[in-house]
């Protein structure tokens, strides 16, 4: 039994778009559009702040364009205007294919875009006067964060409706965990943004972490999975190893993610009992990790060799082992004695950026590559452009997180050595952040190649028809 | 049993959500239940108890300070928590005293939280006290001019503005000061 419905889900994913319904894709295509557009202009101030490290007085008479300002803005920015938009963008197009039917409400989507659109843009203006609510994550004013909560419903409404609706009885892996990330952001995004605003001092901290902790965990870490779970089946033509592992990541992670938030504030003015169920629950979270990244190498056996040519799979691939480097890290980082050296340092940015951008903007660009030729009925302008979009992004990637991580791993074993003056311990990171800068440019390049590649796709889409068999 | 979630809507939605309200009760609600040394401010008039002093409400213009600092991004790159660890308790130290590591009751005025993420710069839960007044207008002009191989972004706009400037002065002098820990007294001004 388990095995059969292992495989029917399989079948059925894998031939998802060939029934007879036809997508209308208008809500996708106005997402992923908009969200690569922040993707390149976002990328552009990453880099100036990787700049500021370097040369410290650069644009430093401007105050809206200062550091304090630009790093919520590249945070906000690649979280919510790219990343974000795109599982967004990404769920818009696989909820109706998983589920045989036509999207619940085109035009309630469309809306939906461009209520996210205004969202954006207001929030870049904002970031950049200074209007800032203090929280990280949550910097965004109150007024815009009713927007995002009707924003989430109406997108909510929008997918639960097109499930409830479906074709199918049985639900395939991606459409739990899409379903999942709706609720739990509601929640989590409730908490971060409006709870927060009712508590101080260190019980404002726990609830901040808990927000920041899921907005990862419970946010970017299921809509991801569920993109993962779709693509690398599409791409690859092959059934999922397991159903059952696929539960048990699943519910593992619905229960065991939550707790985690408390694990920000180790050795800090928080109880410590609170500390230690943190790093208790932050070590289980290698349960969940572990069965999803298992279940996504068993599904390739044999069929490695699909790389080579694959460029939705290459950032698929290189994306989960990402997740599984980015989940060890995690956990370890959670044991008092680790955390005693690399925490607060550059270690963590190093961290941080394998997890949104190694492994959950991978998953996106993936399933962009695959999407947006066949919602234009065409072919991708270029795979070589397409591979070079990857090895940028990979190597530069690679340069910014191996280089923090050497960086702050050091940094924190000078700082543990208080005969050493604070100043010296930042002059010693300078060739770090050198090395991140034109890492940085390198990511940068690949951003402007995937960016550059989608826009002739789509541009070109009529001169290009699709071949035969897509 | 967990199957059922397979096909069936409402249960997989119930499911999910139960799995999630356990951990996220547990770990939100329930701890300021618990320990109540997160909400009550902090006071000690005995000092064989450790650092003796009381936390009082900030200032109209430390809280003037406190909004520049939190409009700036400060936080991003300055923590403020003397951490239980040996060498944040000497590196927030003074003169060859050590910093008392930071409680949870001396944070209870504090909305939003600036506990911080990230030491580019010192932490400053204990500036307080520590440089005087024109230090710190010369330091936001360029900080470069006072501390060589500093990467803090000149505040020229801040310096300039003697209002802004004198909050700003006003909440850096606050910070760490509820606990009289420098047994010599000798705070800046």
């Amino acid at each position: 039994m388990p095995e059969e419905t292992s495989n029917l889900a399989a079948r059925r994913a894998a031939a998802g778009d060939s029934t007879a319904v036809v997508h209308a894709d208008t809500t996708a295509k106005w997402f992923l559009i908009s969200s690569i557009a922040y993707f390149f202009i976002v990328g552009i101030i990453a880099v100036t702040i990787a700049a500021k490290f370097v040369w410290p007085s650069l644009l430093g008479s401007v105050q809206y364009l200062t550091y304090g300002r630009l790093r919520p803005l590249h945070v906000n920015g690649m979280l919510f205007g790219w990343l974000l938009a795109a599982d967004m963008g990404l769920t818009f197009f696989m909820i109706p294919r998983l589920c045989g039917v036509k999207l619940w409400s085109e035009k309630l989507g469309v809306a939906t875009a461009a209520l996210w659109n205004v969202i954006i843009l207001s929030a870049v203006v904002c970031l950049l006067l200074g209007i800032n609510q203090g929280l990280e994550y949550a910097e965004l004013p109150l007024a815009l964060d009713v927007l995002v909560v009707i924003a989430w419903i109406m997108f909510g409404a929008n997918i639960f409706m097109t499930v409830a609706s479906r074709k199918y009885d049985q639900m395939y892996v991606s459409i739990w965990y899409i379903m999942g990330t709706i609720l739990w952001t509601a929640f989590v995004y409730l908490t971060g943004n409006f709870a927060v605003l009712f508590a101080t001092g260190t019980n404002q901290a726990n609830l901040n972490w808990m927000y920041v902790h899921n907005a990862v965990g419970l946010i970017f870490t299921p809509v991801g999975l569920a993109i993962a779970y779709y693509f690398i089946q599409k791409s690859s033509n092959m059934p999922l190893h397991s159903h059952k592992l696929s539960m048990i990541g699943f519910w593992a992670l619905a229960f065991v993610y939550v707790w985690t938030g408390a694990h920000h504030m180790l050795h800090g003015p928080i109880s410590q009992w609170l500390q230690t169920i943190a790093i208790a629950f932050s070590v289980m979270l290698l349960i969940p990790v572990w069965a999803v990244v298992y279940n996504f190498f068993a599904t390739m056996k044999g069929q490695w060799h699909q790389l080579k040519d694959n460029v939705p799979l290459k950032f698929l691939m290189s994306g989960v082992v990402f997740y599984l480097l980015t989940c060890f890290q995690g956990p370890m980082h959670s044991l008092r004695s680790v955390n005693a050296i690399v925490s607060k340092t550059d270690w963590i940015p190093g961290h941080a950026h394998m997890a949104v951008l190694g492994a959950f903007s991978f998953f996106a660009i993936a399933g962009t590559y695959y999407m947006i030729p066949r919602v234009y009925k065409t072919r991708l302008f270029s795979d070589a452009l397409g591979n070079w979009s990857f090895w940028m992004l990979m190597m530069g990637g690679l340069g910014f997180f191996v280089t923090l991580w050497l960086g702050g791993f050091w940094q924190g074993w000078q700082w543990n050595n208080p005969a050493i003056p604070f100043i010296d311990t930042v002059v010693a990171l300078k060739p770090v952040w050198i090395v991140r800068f034109f890492s940085g440019i390198l990511m940068f390049v690949g951003i402007v190649l995937f960016a550059y590649n989608i826009m002739a796709t789509i541009l070109g889409a009529k001169d290009r028809p699709e071949a035969a068999a897509a | 049993m967990l199957r059922k979630a397979d096909s069936n809507f409402g249960f997989a939605i119930g499911a999910a959500l139960v799995f999630f309200f356990i951990g996220g009760t547990l770990t939100t609600v329930v701890p300021p239940l618990i320990d109540k040394t997160w909400a009550k401010p902090f006071e000690n008039n005995d000092p064989t108890k450790g650092p003796t002093g009381k936390l009082k409400p900030y200032t109209e213009i430390e809280l003037k300070g406190r909004e520049i600092y939190v409009r700036e991004g400060c936080w991003y790159c300055h923590t403020q928590q003397t951490r239980t660890l040996l060498a944040d308790t000497k590196r927030s130290g003074w003169k060859g005293v050590d910093s008392p590591i930071s409680t949870p009751d001396e944070f209870v005025y504090d909305a939003p939280h600036m506990f911080g993420t990230k030491r580019t710069g010192p932490d400053l839960s204990r500036v307080g006290g520590k440089y005087d007044s024109q230090w710190h207008k010369t330091h936001f002009r360029n900080p470069r001019d006072l501390v060589p191989g500093s990467v803090m972004p000149p505040f020229p706009w801040i310096a300039d503005d003697p209002e802004e400037l004198k909050a700003m002065t006003a909440y850096l002098q606050s910070l760490g000061r509820s606990k009289n820990w420098r047994p010599d007294n000798d705070y800046e001004k």
